[in-house]
């Protein structure tokens, strides 16, 4: 073998290797989706036995029968994509003008400020949960899901993100608008918002799955079942006083990610965007 | 169109003084190049009459107004930078016609003039394009488009063709000085580090050094009266020879004495102890025989350009770039040479400063 060949097996072996352990991984994490999606087709009865079977028998659409006679499915869905609406609308608003702000304005304090609003990264929101719920309460906002909402309008992950990707534009063309007669307002809306679009669809992405996905806010700030949102909701239905009916709730969860897959397949060249902007300049 | 006057101008930048006690004027209509090394603040000198940067003292006047408190937005100045800073989400028509919007223009009259100013530079079939499918050369001109096409009072340009290869280099030098100079005849300031940019475009050039400026004044005068050593190397190719020597006076005439070499000096030299020589290479003559008044050197090597060749020659730590007329050959070892009389500089050994030539 010349050491040409060679270099080229060794390279094809590396190659075999990395796929082997990234489609192990891979199954890894699909495991669960692909027993939820099995189990989903299968009674209860079936579906807890151990050693689980992979198979359903009898193959039954009872679960997803459920799901759908529920009277507040519907309203169930329109609550969370609401919700999820809010969530994402306030935060492509208000984490685009702050991260300007913090990225292109001068003003005493700024960095200060900036490290501050970082460091809240590292409270975990259980600690704040009992304030905010009083602050909410005072509001008289409970049960309500635009009091909900107001706890997610802006995020500091979102600002952050925002933030490293107008620093990351070059000064000269916020200069050169500048010299063409834009103030600070002007060269937001004209030349800052219009070149953010991958990292605001970077936020956009991560603030829907979130929201969608959200299950403890909505637990605790919603009371009626007609407000809540889908997690809430399904996790209400299905749940007895001694036992819980997991199959119809995972029929009603896959339900309910199909949006999200589906915003993943069309946009995780944003998402993977999202990554890149917060990780490379800092 | 405006005169532009700046008056003991300086900035700092924390503990870094960027530009010292800057006194210039430069006149309506003028093309103005600042010329010097990187670092030299020029760029800042560009910037602060921007209004990009705030001086910390000193004076900017545009026209008949101190211009340091207005915000550049209302300055009138238009800029073109080395990256050019087109907007990459607008086409090259958004591009041209942004600073008529920024300044409510009505709708037609925009239209209007974007065509006007697009024709005038070539470049009327591009304004559907967005910047990044046009090439260096095209992306210049939309830079050009859209600082001109708000008839600015003074025009600003940063290094403009830096970003540009070497024949579209050449070609956008005459092209961008025809067009300020002859046909809109507009106040013009230009930043560059390149001396043949400055050499060929510039009514008057100024030369900065470390925040100082050194000499103003018309591309001859910057050449051929250098004011002090700094100008005398930085304008010229190859640079001008510096030979640090002393002056001794007879009765046979004025010599000056290198430690290597000794040569005569024309006769009406007023400068006495230690000085420092200046000619440039082009300025000398070369012999192969050895004649009286000249020196015996010898070629370490030769530098060919073409028509042009220039020959190295080394005095222990001194080394000497002579132009070589075209029948020296590399083979030849030795070489005779002086400089001519007409062409010398005498600089004041410390301050290093014009004293003769």
């Amino acid at each position: 073998m010349t050491p040409k060949e060679k270099e080229r097996l060794i390279k094809r072996i590396w190659i075999v290797i990395t796929y082997v352990v990234l489609i192990g991984f891979a199954l890894v994490y699909l495991m669960p989706f692909i027993r939820s999606l099995v189990a989903s087709f299968m009674t209860w009865a079936q579906a807890s036995q151990y050693p689980p079977k992979w198979i359903p028998s009898p193959f039954t659409l009872e679960n997803y029968e459920k799901l759908f006679r529920l009277e507040l499915f519907p309203k169930w869905v329109r609550n969370t994509a609401l919700y999820s609406g809010i969530i994402v609308a306030g935060n492509i608003l208000f984490s685009s003008m702050a991260g300007y702000a913090f990225a292109r304005l001068r003003f005493p304090g700024r960095d200060v400020i900036f490290s501050a609003l970082l460091s809240l990264l590292m409270i975990p929101m259980f600690v704040t949960l009992v304030p905010n719920y009083i602050i909410i309460y005072k509001l008289g906002l409970i049960d309500n899901i635009l009091g909900l909402s107001l706890l997610g309008l802006v995020n500091v992950s979102s600002i952050f993100l925002m933030r490293q990707y107008f620093m990351s534009l070059s000064n000269e063309i916020f200069e050169a608008a500048r010299l063409d007669g834009c103030g600070p307002i002007k060269s937001f809306f004209y030349i800052a918002l219009p070149l953010a679009k991958p990292a605001l669809g970077a936020v956009a992405v991560y603030q829907f799955l979130g929201s969608w996905n959200a299950f403890i806010g909505p637990l605790i700030f919603l009371r009626t079942p007609e407000h809540f949102t889908l997690p809430v909701g399904l996790s209400f239905a299905f749940q007895r006083a001694m036992w819980t009916e997991y199959t119809p709730i995972i029929a009603g969860s896959l339900v309910a990610s199909a949006p999200t897959i589906l915003l993943f397949l069309i946009l995780n060249k944003y998402l993977i965007r999202g990554i890149v902007i917060t990780g490379g300049k800092g | 169109m405006a005169r532009v006057l700046l008056k003991n101008v300086t900035k700092k930048f924390e503990d870094v003084i960027a530009v010292n006690k800057l006194n210039l004027e430069i006149k309506d209509g003028e093309f103005m190049v600042l010329l010097g090394p990187s670092g030299c603040g020029k760029s800042t000198t560009l910037r602060m009459i921007a209004g990009l940067e705030t001086p910390t003292e000193g004076e900017i006047w545009i026209g008949e107004q101190i211009v340091n408190e207005i915000d550049p937005t209302k300055r009138n100045t238009a800029m073109v930078f080395q990256s050019y800073a087109l907007y990459p989400h607008m086409t090259v028509f958004g591009n041209i016609e942004f600073p008529l919007r920024m300044s409510n223009v009505p709708k037609q009259e925009r239209i209007k003039k974007v065509k006007e100013v697009a024709e005038f530079l070539g470049i009327a079939e591009l304004l559907n394009r967005k910047p990044s499918e046009l090439s260096g050369g095209q992306q210049q001109r939309v830079a050009l488009a859209r600082a001109l096409v708000r008839e600015p009072q003074v025009f600003l340009l940063d290094e403009p063709l830096s970003n540009l290869d070497a024949k579209i280099r050449t070609q956008m030098r005459f092209e961008l000085k025809k067009l300020l100079s002859y046909d809109l005849g507009i106040t013009t300031i230009y930043v560059t580090h390149d001396q043949v940019e400055a050499m060929t475009m510039a009514d008057r050039i100024a030369v900065m050094n470390k925040g100082q400026l050194q000499q103003v004044g018309t591309p001859d005068e910057i050449f051929y009266k250098p004011s002090n050593t700094f100008v005398a190397t930085f304008v010229g190719s190859p640079p001008m020879n510096l030979i640090e020597g002393d002056v001794l006076k007879d009765e046979k005439g004025v010599f000056f004495d290198s430690g290597h070499f000794i040569l005569e000096l024309p006769g009406d030299v007023d400068a006495e102890g230690k000085v420092i020589l200046g000619f440039r290479p082009q300025h000398t003559e070369v012999s192969i025989e050895a004649r009286e008044g000249f020196v015996k050197g010898k070629l370490l090597g030769i530098e060919k350009l073409g028509v042009e060749s220039y020959g190295h020659l080394v005095y222990e730590d001194l080394e000497l770039i002579i132009k070589l007329p075209e029948n020296i050959r590399p083979s030849m070892g030795e070489i005779y040479w002086r400089p001519r009389h007409d062409r010398m500089y005498i600089f004041d050994g410390k301050a290093r400063n014009l004293i003769y030539g």
